[in-house]
């Protein structure tokens, strides 16, 4: 059997807090038990020996014999009656355990919920990224005229790189959806996620290798040999951890790439798409692709100079984009540079949410608060006499106030410890779920700024709900209070009480308004006019390779074939292929009419490449003229927004138009369809240029409409596709309600959160109310008692009790529509669709409210109808 | 004197603990844990090791026990016992609590429900 040690923090703490007389003899009987006992039952044991240390410790054997120095003493004597307050405190919890529970666990909800909203706050924006001087790394964009964030083209980017003076570095990289290698050739076909990175990149990140070498400068080049860096994760999963890849070859698309380098796991960054790549190649662009200035589909990095402040940095781009605007008039006029700190970018639109959570959470602890100091305040009141008997034994108002201090401490310590374990329980069972809302998930943990949040807020709740009890517990006047069947409780600190419910209500009323707008808002997200019909949707992506498909007839017949045999599939309505799906990033291009002069200052629209059958799938109207065929050959439909933006009130059918990625080839108008939401849900519609062309890119995604539930027809859509070729990789795989769903997590996130935390806070208030309400009865009981002996009816008794109930209601609901109002400042930016400040949803909140209010002063009304005034009265 | 009574008396829990004591010492085992579990197996009241300790030494003031140091052994974590042994005046203070508890007791058996 396997010897159990005794807990040593225990026995430290023992051999602190006894003295040395008793020391050894203590100690030494408790290990010794504790050995007998962990024979039979280790956890027991352990249970135990606790216990019997916590006994010690608050009141430990007396020492006989003082041989302290004198000057110790006072200090020591401080220190005796702190112990005796917390030795005191622990016995008076213990007493009246239904207290001790109901306060530990409001506070611990409290606590709970402040710890797990802190500890997702604290991971998202306020602990560093990990890399060497976080702080320094930067995004690097450009910005169009009409004064959006946009990513780089690559002859902008060298022309930054090359004069700006202000970056130790600067780097250009291409995401996922321009580089998604297919892994073949190792079993199922697979798609890798691949980052295309020029040189320099990971001095610029400080991503040094685990094995291997990152990329040379000669490697950056068109003509150079195919390498390539695995991240740790993927040189697990492909090579088993192998130390002896390098120089190995792995396959994607089709061509061999040879592996140079391993990056370590630390270097791995879920939320910043370059760093959570599963491998990364050479940028390797061609000298003509180098001195492109109108493709902005590359992202920028870029690492700031020791002494450079963002500011500097900023203004020297500004500079450079002046110069090159005068330089190249025709494609930089009116283009700007925009440097943005790293971690700004990552969290990005997250903070306003994060921040407005952790306000609304601050609200339901303070709620917590104002309960738990009723409680408390109820309790001192009922323990009046002792304190009086204190007073008099010669206790200052001080020692009572730290004596009543010390017990509401002691409960917030326990509420604050139950709170940790809820925050830890909670973010444990919700970490797939945080996963997909928030990003920078997977590095949430309760760490020591956690802890320390924990510890801070627990100590700041037990005083901000025991001071007040504390000091009006001190003040109460020691004659009245010692004389049996004076002046009754319930005439004391009811104006406290009173104002405690008004602060309890407006601050529930606050909270229920933001999950009030935030619920509607999300409705409006999920259930508003998109454009298109989301139900019975299915869509996936592929992307042909070019090592496979390297002529656009190739790929135009696999689209074809396997068009075909999707829509002769049972079950299929429709189906069509779409380059870059309603809210996945996409082209956006300006147009040139045939005819027209040059637009002065060019609106782009969205620019979609699509085949027959898209509009027909989604179920985008075609509002005149005609959908797209199969034997159409580069012809355009146009968005009713876009018609209006660029033939004004003229009828473009029939007309021509160039995309500026082909000048050359004319295209015609041949229909106009309806406006669809294609940037993103909470934006309006966008105006949109639909192609169709004999020439398609490799990369796709199929949209099919069923007639039965979209998900069943997942495996054989599949199945058609790999059926033409079976090394072709199909990912993505969602419904287009999924894909709605997708992009309003953040919504649904927060909505979720602020209406669990209004619900807590209608509660706590509830049974604020309600226990005040009760105090103040009992307390005004002979004087019901009189008033029924006169002939009050019932009900001018119940009259009586709820208007003494609801008038610190209403005060707190008005109080809590004008707080509501100046929160909406806040919320503005995060509901869509609806008023923050919707006067709709403030009166169906505050009669919400009012009625719950209205439900908790019942029962106290109830009772006091049933006092019988013969008994009552006789009480005295 | 006659308002005195003859011994000082004694706390109910006090008597546990010299019957305690008075139990184990013939076994030379007549310290806190031994005392403690002495107090547990046969009266059901399982009590902290410091208020064994803090009555141990509150009867040794009294002069009704005394006391003496034994050798650290390695079950104890190398540390020492504090063993205890019965005075005279203990043993009396004893004897006097039990001759009232029995006096008074006497007859009342089967009130009690004591068989």
């Amino acid at each position: 059997v396997k010897k159990t040690d005794p807990p040593r923090l225990a026995i430290w703490l023992l051999t602190r807090r006894l003295s040395a007389e008793w020391r050894d003899f203590v100690v030494g009987d408790l290990e010794e038990e504790f050995a007998t006992r962990s024979g039979s039952s280790p956890v027991a044991a352990h249970f135990w020996l606790w216990w019997q240390t916590m006994r010690c410790l608050a009141a430990p054997p007396p020492v006989r014999r003082s041989r302290l120095p004198l000057g110790s003493s006072q200090r020591d004597s401080r220190m005796r009656t702190v112990f005796a307050d917390v030795r005191y405190a622990f016995r008076v919890m213990f007493r009246t355990p239904s207290f001790a529970v109901a306060v530990v666990s409001v506070l611990a909800l409290g606590i709970g919920a402040n710890t797990t909203i802190f500890s997702i706050v604290n991971a998202v924006l306020l602990r560093p990224l990990p890399f060497e001087e976080p702080e320094r790394l930067v995004r690097i964009f450009t910005r169009t005229p009409g004064g959006r964030l946009f990513e780089l083209s690559p002859g902008k980017f060298y022309d930054w790189q090359r004069d700006a003076r202000s970056f130790e570095g600067m780097a250009m990289y291409q995401c996922c959806g321009f580089r998604e290698l297919a892994l073949t050739g190792t079993g199922a076909a697979r798609t890798v996620r691949a980052t295309a990175v020029s040189a320099g990149f990971f001095e610029v990140v400080r991503a040094r290798p685990a094995l291997g070498r990152v990329f040379r400068q000669e490697e950056d080049t068109p003509g150079g040999r195919y390498v390539v860096v695995l991240s740790e994760r993927f040189w697990r999963a492909e090579f088993g951890g192998n130390p002896d890849v390098i120089g190995r070859t792995v396959k994607l698309n089709d061509e061999p790439y040879t592996i140079v380098g391993v990056m370590p796991a630390t270097a791995s960054v879920a939320s910043w798409t370059a760093m959570a790549s599963d491998v990364w190649v050479p940028l390797a662009l061609t000298d003509e692709q180098r001195a492109d200035r109108g493709n902005h589909n590359r992202y920028g990095a870029g690492r700031l100079k020791r002494d450079v402040e963002l500011a500097q940095a900023q203004a020297e781009m500004d500079a450079i984009s002046a110069r090159l605007a005068r330089e190249f008039p025709t494609s930089d006029d009116r283009w700007g540079a925009v440097v943005i700190p790293m971690q700004e970018e990552i969290v990005g639109n997250s903070r306003t949410m994060l921040l407005m959570l952790l306000g609304a959470v601050g609200l339901v602890l303070l709620i917590a608060c104002a309960n738990v100091g009723n409680l408390l305040f109820t309790r001192a009141l009922s323990r009046r006499k002792e304190i009086a008997i204190r007073s008099a034994l010669g206790a200052g108002r001080g020692r009572v106030f730290q004596q009543l201090l010390t017990e509401a401490l002691l409960l917030a310590g326990a509420g604050g410890a139950l709170g940790l374990l809820l925050a830890y329980g909670t973010l444990t069972s919700a970490s797939t779920l945080l996963a997909s809302q928030v990003p920078r998930a997977e590095e949430i943990s309760i760490d020591g700024p956690v802890l320390l949040f924990a510890v801070g807020v627990s100590m700041l709740t037990g005083m901000l709900a025991g001071t007040l009890p504390a000091v009006r517990a001190g003040r109460s006047d020691l004659n009245d209070a010692l004389k049996e069947g004076g002046l009754s409780d319930g005439a004391i600190g009811v104006g406290t009480r009173r104002l405690l419910i008004v602060c309890e209500v407006a601050l529930s009323l606050v909270l229920l308004m933001g999950a009030g707008v935030m619920i509607q808002s999300l409705l409006a997200l999920r259930h508003g006019d998109t454009g298109f019909d989301p139900n019975n949707v299915l869509t996936m992506r592929v992307r042909l390779v070019d090592a496979r498909y390297p002529s656009p007839v190739q790929r135009s017949s696999f689209f074809d074939a396997a068009l075909q045999r999707i829509r002769a599939l049972p079950g299929v309505e429709a189906a069509g292929t779409i380059n870059d799906l309603p809210f996945a990033d996409g082209s956006s291009q300006t147009l040139h009419l045939e005819g027209y002069p040059p637009q002065r200052e060019p609106v782009a629209v969205q620019v979609r490449q699509i085949t027959p059958g898209y509009l027909r799938a989604m179920g985008i109207p075609v509002q005149r003229g005609r959908d797209v065929v199969d034997s159409d050959a580069e012809v355009l439909l146009v968005s009713q927004d876009a018609v209006k933006l660029y033939w004004g009130e003229d009828d473009p059918i029939e007309r021509r138009a160039a995309l500026p990625f082909s000048k050359t080839v004319l295209r015609q108008v041949v229909g106009i369809v309806g406006d669809v939401k294609q940037r993103s849900l909470t934006e309006g519609p966008t105006p949109t240029a639909y192609y169709y062309t004999r020439e398609p890119s490799g990369r796709a995604t199929f949209v099919v409409r069923t007639s039965v539930p979209p998900a069943a027809l997942a495996q054989p859509v599949v199945a058609a596709i790999r059926a033409i070729d079976p090394e072709q990789p199909v990912v993505d795989i969602r419904t287009m309600v999924q894909v709605l769903d997708d992009k309003l997590t953040p919504q649904r996130f927060s909505a979720l959160l602020l209406g669990v935390f209004a619900g807590v806070a209608l509660l706590l208030a509830a049974v604020g109310i309600y226990s005040v309400l009760s105090y103040i009865v009992r307390g005004r009981s002979r004087e019901i008692g009189i008033r029924r002996a006169l002939g009050a009816r019932t009900s001018d008794v119940l009259r009586l009790v709820i208007v003494e109930g609801m008038s610190p209601v209403l005060v707190g609901v008005a109080a809590g529509t004008i707080a509501a109002l100046a929160s909406a400042k806040v919320m503005r930016t995060l509901v869509f669709g609806v008023s923050a400040s919707d006067p709709l949803t403030l009166t169906a909140v505050g009669a919400t409210l009012a009625l719950v209010a209205l439900m908790a002063s019942l029962v106290p009304a109830y009772r006091a109808l049933r006092l019988d005034p013969v008994r009552v009265l006789r009480a005295d | 004197m006659w308002f005195k009574a003859s011994a000082p008396v004694l706390g109910d829990f006090e008597q546990l603990v010299l019957l305690g004591v008075l139990r184990l010492e013939r076994e030379d085992a007549s310290y806190g844990a031994a005392i403690r579990q002495e107090i547990h197996a046969r009266s059901g009241r399982d009590v902290s090791i410091n208020a064994v300790y803090t009555t141990l030494d509150r009867l040794e003031s009294k002069g009704f026990l005394k006391s003496w140091v034994g050798d650290p052994t390695p079950q104890r974590g190398g540390r020492r016992r504090k063993f205890y042994a019965l005075c005279p005046a203990g043993v009396a203070a004893l004897r006097q609590a039990y001759r009232a508890f029995t006096a008074m007791a006497d007859g009342l058996q089967s009130r009690l429900e004591l068989k």
